[in-house]
């Protein structure tokens, strides 16, 4: 089941008003609406595969326990020696609870990457086929749902999260079905205590949910889903039959579909939070706008980079870390994991180590560019100049939009082959297809989209969020008419779930 | 070292570091949010935690490094001064 087909329009409905016409909670205090977010969230992964609900409810069981015994034995009050004792233990716990959870991802998606990898380097040296080739089928939402409890994890072991008591709550909390298929991933501290609250019906989250899910599923349905047929995925399975302009056209249209899909998917999932009283975490900010690779990162994916941030690239560059205030190296390894973390290929360990040592040399740049700043003052005034400004975004842009050929490309045979196609060394004259009315609509759209947020922007979105309600309802009825009658219900798969 | 010598070297660094002589009247008041006010991004928040270790002489547990607990100049001058900060 996806949020764009039919099965959705019936069984969401069916789950908003069990949730809220229902019992919130039982005699026992019992918090029922997490039991009806849990039960929709296994029938809506049942309905991919059924199979697979082991390994997702063995993920959730191991974390789940391994979080109470973490939070049950704190370090205070005991003497050094048995303070020493316990954190060895507690330590010892941890490891193994992240390992655990690392491993069942390690397992799905890793294994047939690294033995075939290993059997390659093998074969080289004259040995064939010495390792099994693993091919699991990829649990649902695993990558997603592997960071979410080890953040848990280590919250708790850290301390800075108090363990979660309550198995039904942290079942919805970790498997809740909006954010499964791919995110957002959403955070222990913010996410966690909305789950042991009862949840209220208001207006706000109606009115919002509604107009995130609805903009979510015009950006995936009207514009993500056209280009990758028409523009996208032609030019991509064979790069060596277009012009070098219809190559740059085919690239720009691809940065537009994985936005929409991805930025897409996930105003559709904190939607339908917002319309059971749960507030999911921002997942993109108008990333095109960005005018250094550092801000894209802040801008694109934020729940996965702020992840990544904040329990790999901090604890690895302070501390007694060896890569303590090395920064640099610090972007190579956040980077080369983010690239795996997309999947167990060599074109995302490329885009992941393109990305880390873009952002060393960034890094490298910004300090450069300081210490002339401190020099000299007119060297901050040239930072914040227009023609700075625009050339920053244009280099930025640019090399977004380059590393997204091995992204998207099958293999790194054929990512040279795009890349040279992209430098008119590729031989082929043939144009872009489709590039029509629709075209120029994807275009448009991602202009006023990005607009929105520069300008007067802002002032004109928060007037429209200030009308009543009756009319921001009726715009929202003719928003919803629209896309019946102009999109059909059952549109591919997002392009994150497979990650 | 006073709390008022502590916040110098604090603002001495912004400005040597992100701002350029303009970090206070970025900071504007010391209980605001410096992720709100851009006075720190994420990446300037590591280098702060590496410069008041240094600095200071403190050490940043792990569970105690997160941007909420030095996200405004009060917050980090009382992180420091609990910890024993400033004293050498």
């Amino acid at each position: 089941m996806s949020f764009t087909g039919v099965e959705f329009a019936v069984f969401f409905p069916t789950v908003f008003l069990l949730y809220w016409v229902g019992p919130r909670r039982g005699a026992s205090g019992r918090n029922w609406q997490n039991a009806i977010l849990l039960l929709a969230s296994v029938a809506f992964y049942a309905t991919w595969s059924p199979r697979l609900l082991v390994v997702l409810t063995a993920a959730v069981a191991t974390s789940f326990a391994a979080g109470v015994w973490l939070d049950a034995r704190p370090t205070e009050g005991m003497d050094e020696a048995q303070a020493a004792i316990m954190r060895k233990k507690r330590k010892a716990i941890a490891v193994i609870a992240v390992i655990m959870q690392l491993g069942f991802l390690g397992l799905f998606k890793y294994a047939g990457f690294f033995s075939q990898s290993l059997n390659a380097l093998l074969d080289a040296a004259g040995i064939s086929d010495a390792m099994p080739v693993l091919r699991l089928a990829l649990p649902l939402g695993i990558s997603y749902t592997t960071l979410i409890q080890v953040g848990y994890l280590l919250e708790v072991y850290w301390e800075r999260s108090p363990a979660c008591r309550d198995p039904l709550a942290y079942s919805a909390f970790v498997a809740f079905f909006p954010q499964l298929i791919a995110g957002p991933i959403v955070r222990t501290r913010a996410m966690l205590p909305q789950y042991y609250e009862r949840r209220a019906l208001r207006t706000d989250d109606v009115a919002e949910g509604a107009a995130s899910f609805l903009l979510g599923f015009a950006m995936k349905a009207l514009v993500a889903d056209w280009l990758s047929p028409n523009l996208v995925a032609p030019a991509f399975s064979n790069p060596g039959a277009y012009s070098a302009g219809a190559l740059w056209i085919a690239l720009a249209a691809y940065a537009t579909q994985l936005f929409c899909d991805f930025a897409g998917y996930s105003l559709m999932a904190i939607g339908t939070g917002r319309l059971f009283g749960l507030t999911l975490p921002e997942n993109f900010r108008y990333p095109f706008l960005s005018k250094s690779l550092p801000e894209f990162w802040r801008r694109w994916h934020i729940s996965l980079n702020t992840w990544l941030f904040d329990y790999i690239f901090a604890p690895l560059t302070t501390g007694r870390s060896r890569f303590r205030g090395r920064v640099g190296a610090g972007f190579v390894v956040v980077f080369l994991a983010s690239g795996l973390w997309h999947g167990p290929t060599w074109t995302f360990v490329l885009w992941g180590l393109s990305h880390g040592i873009a952002m060393a040399v960034h890094h490298a740049y910004d300090e450069w560019y300081k210490r002339r700043c401190r020099k000299d003052r007119r060297w901050v005034e040239a930072r914040r100049s227009k023609p700075y400004g625009a050339a920053a975004w244009v280099l930025t842009q640019a090399f977004f939009l380059l590393t997204l050929v091995p992204f998207r490309s099958p293999g790194l045979r054929a990512a040279a082959d795009f890349a040279a196609g992209l430098l008119g060394l590729g031989g082929g004259s043939g144009r872009v297809g489709h590039f029509g009315f629709m075209a120029l609509f994807c275009a448009a759209f991602m202009v006023v989209f990005h607009s929105l947020q520069v300008g007067r922007g802002p002032a004109l979105m928060e007037r429209f969020r200030a009308l009543p309600t009756p009319i921001r309802g009726v715009s929202y009825g003719l928003a919803m008419v629209f896309l019946l009658v102009f999109v059909p219900l059952g549109a591919s798969t997002f392009i994150y779930a497979q990650f | 070292m006073t709390r008022a010598d502590m916040r110098r070297l604090l603002i001495d660094w912004l400005d040597d570091k992100y701002h350029f002589g303009d970090a206070e009247a970025k900071i504007g008041d010391d209980e605001a949010s410096f992720l709100d006010r851009g006075v720190l991004d994420s990446l300037g928040f590591v280098a702060l935690v590496v410069y008041l270790e240094d600095k200071f002489r403190i050490k940043i547990e792990l569970k105690l490094l997160n941007r909420e607990n030095f996200d405004s100049v009060n917050k980090i001058l009382d992180y420091v001064t609990a910890h024993g900060g400033g004293n050498a």
